[in-house]
């Protein structure tokens, strides 16, 4: 993970911390200061890895105005456990996007990178809240694999592969999830990650454009027009 | 027509908790999933979301009522475009925006489609927030709300539950198949419901609310937070912070909801089982 953070900060990589498989720290790009926290290693996010998370949001947001918020994720989702569920692990995932809302609505750009496994919940949890998502053309994007998918739908894997070809929807992985508009823009291995990642932040915009892109790419052709359809007519 | 709010259809909610009601972009228009006809599963017109403009108590709300009973509940593409725009509409047009969930999240079949959809969803409520538009969630049926919809309800404002509710994020049966059913049996309703349910919710305040099984106590309980916001500040946050550490340093090494509910002042888990809304609230007060 060191070499990754070395390719997107730097020799100011040394102020991010991993423990645990949770990175939480302070870097720079172009000179300018980011907050860095992410997941690696593919790990569970727990109650307690959500709690470190979100500490490390509000000392952002307490200490460092308007300091851009660098999003790192490769997490396989949340571990079923009945502990978790009885505490109320959405309830804390809950805490950790209200303090990534607060830090948006304090001036914080917040910019995702999936660099690894940005899977179903652990997606959901925090990186699919940036203001600009990108992706590592190697990450494992998705709800979940097809034959994952295939397991719970009772749906045969072949079907949905060969649906998969025309339903980027189903299809698992950065490309097809950029189709539907939920990832900006693909980077390549060969990308120098510092360079856009700077482009990143200053192009980032609040407006949630995503239900656009997945129209104007042709992945998710209907998101777009039926909400428009909802705010014209309520607009009535 | 059932009185009992968890037996009822989406539909039956509406029109038993609502003083009047606008439908958009009802069954007639046949908005529906694009996805599922290929997949040869069935249509519904609404794509399992009915969505529209009520009164409650006088007041002017957008309401968007979850149908379980169709694919359960799940979010697609379509499903989720029409709770972002009734969401999207309640911010731009400051009306309170309730939500009667009965979800167990991303639809599978729709793929990461229906998983971006909730991210939009979420996105919505948080513009509501930021706005101060009050956002409601209620959960009062055994479907509850699980997956990306439970997230979700965790974002809004106010969580209303009746005992009947569920929220979580894994279901019973994916953590009987991940845990073992030695460590968690997800037929011992009991069990379930301690550990997900309305009212081990309350006492950890994550629903506000415990309402009866029944639409008058939920509209009642609407209509007293129409006024509300819950605004995020860094002291809200702050102090949410340290509430959830608290619970996690507590209760963290136990997976035996009782001693939860003992923590919380109710000596005799039978008398707690059997009490309705007002008799457990009112136990749980007395410690």
């Amino acid at each position: 993970m060191k070499t990754v953070l070395e390719k997107f900060f730097g020799a100011s990589a040394k102020g991010i911390v991993i423990k645990d498989k949770l990175m939480t720290g302070y870097a720079e790009v172009g000179g300018q200061k980011v907050c860095v926290f992410g997941t690696c290693d593919g790990t569970y996010i727990d109650n307690a890895a959500a709690l470190r998370l979100a500490a490390h949001v509000i000392d952002c947001i307490e200490n460092h105005r308007k300091t851009p918020i660098v999003m790192l994720v490769d997490s396989a989702g949340q571990e079923p456990n009945r502990t978790a569920e009885m505490l109320g692990l959405a309830s804390y995932f809950g805490h950790l996007l209200s303090c990534l809302q607060l830090a948006r609505q304090n001036g914080h750009k917040l910019i995702t990178i999936a660099t690894g496994k940005a899977i179903g919940g652990a997606f959901i949890c925090y990186g699919m809240f940036g203001d600009r998502i990108d992706a590592l053309d190697s990450a494992s994007v998705g709800l979940m694999p097809i034959e994952a998918m295939s397991a719970v739908t009772k749906i045969p894997a072949p079907v949905l592969e060969k649906l998969s070809k025309t339903m980027p929807s189903l299809e698992f992985g950065a490309k097809p999830f950029a189709l539907l508009g939920g990832v900006e823009e693909v980077w390549k291995i060969s990308d120098d990650y510092a360079a856009k990642l700077a482009t990143a932040i200053a192009s980032s915009s609040t407006d949630d454009n995503r239900a656009a892109l997945g129209k104007m790419r042709g992945g998710r052709k209907m998101a777009l027009d039926v909400r428009d359809r909802v705010l014209a007519e309520t607009a009535k | 027509m059932s009185s009992l709010f968890h037996e009822q259809t989406a539909r039956q909610r509406i029109a038993s908790i609502v003083d009047s009601f606008t439908e958009f972009l009802p069954p007639p228009e046949r908005v529906m999933s694009p996805y599922l006809p290929q997949l040869d599963i069935p249509v519904s017109f609404d794509d399992g979301l009915v969505i529209g403009r009520a009164k409650i108590g006088g007041k002017p709300v957008y309401l968007a009522a979850q149908v379980g009973q169709f694919v359960g509940g799940s979010v697609g593409e379509v499903h989720g475009a029409k709770l972002t725009g009734i969401l999207k509409a309640a911010a731009r047009d400051g009306i309170p925006c309730v939500l009667i969930v009965e979800s167990g999240g991303v639809r599978l079949h729709e793929g990461s489609s229906g998983e971006i959809a909730i991210s939009e969803a979420m996105r919505a409520v948080f513009e509501c927030r930021a706005k101060r538009v009050p956002t409601i969630a209620v959960i009062g049926s055994d479907i509850g709300a699980y997956g990306g919809m439970g997230i979700l309800t965790t974002c809004c404002d106010f969580r209303i539950m009746t005992e009947h509710g569920r929220l979580g994020i894994s279901g019973p049966i994916v953590i009987e198949k991940w845990m073992g059913k030695k460590a968690y049996d997800s037929s011992n309703r009991a069990l379930v419901w301690k550990t997900s349910g309305g009212k081990t919710k309350f006492l950890f305040g994550d629903a506000d609310v415990l309402a009866e099984d029944d639409a008058a106590s939920v509209s009642a309980a609407i209509s007293k937070l129409l006024a509300k916001s819950s605004p995020l500040t860094l002291k809200s946050i702050k102090a949410r912070q340290q509430e959830l550490e608290k619970r996690l340093k507590a209760f963290g090494k136990t997976s035996d909801p009782d001693v939860i509910w003992k923590a919380h002042g109710l000596a005799s888990i039978a008398e707690a089982s059997l009490a309705n809304a007002k008799e457990f609230a009112a136990l749980a007060k007395k410690k």
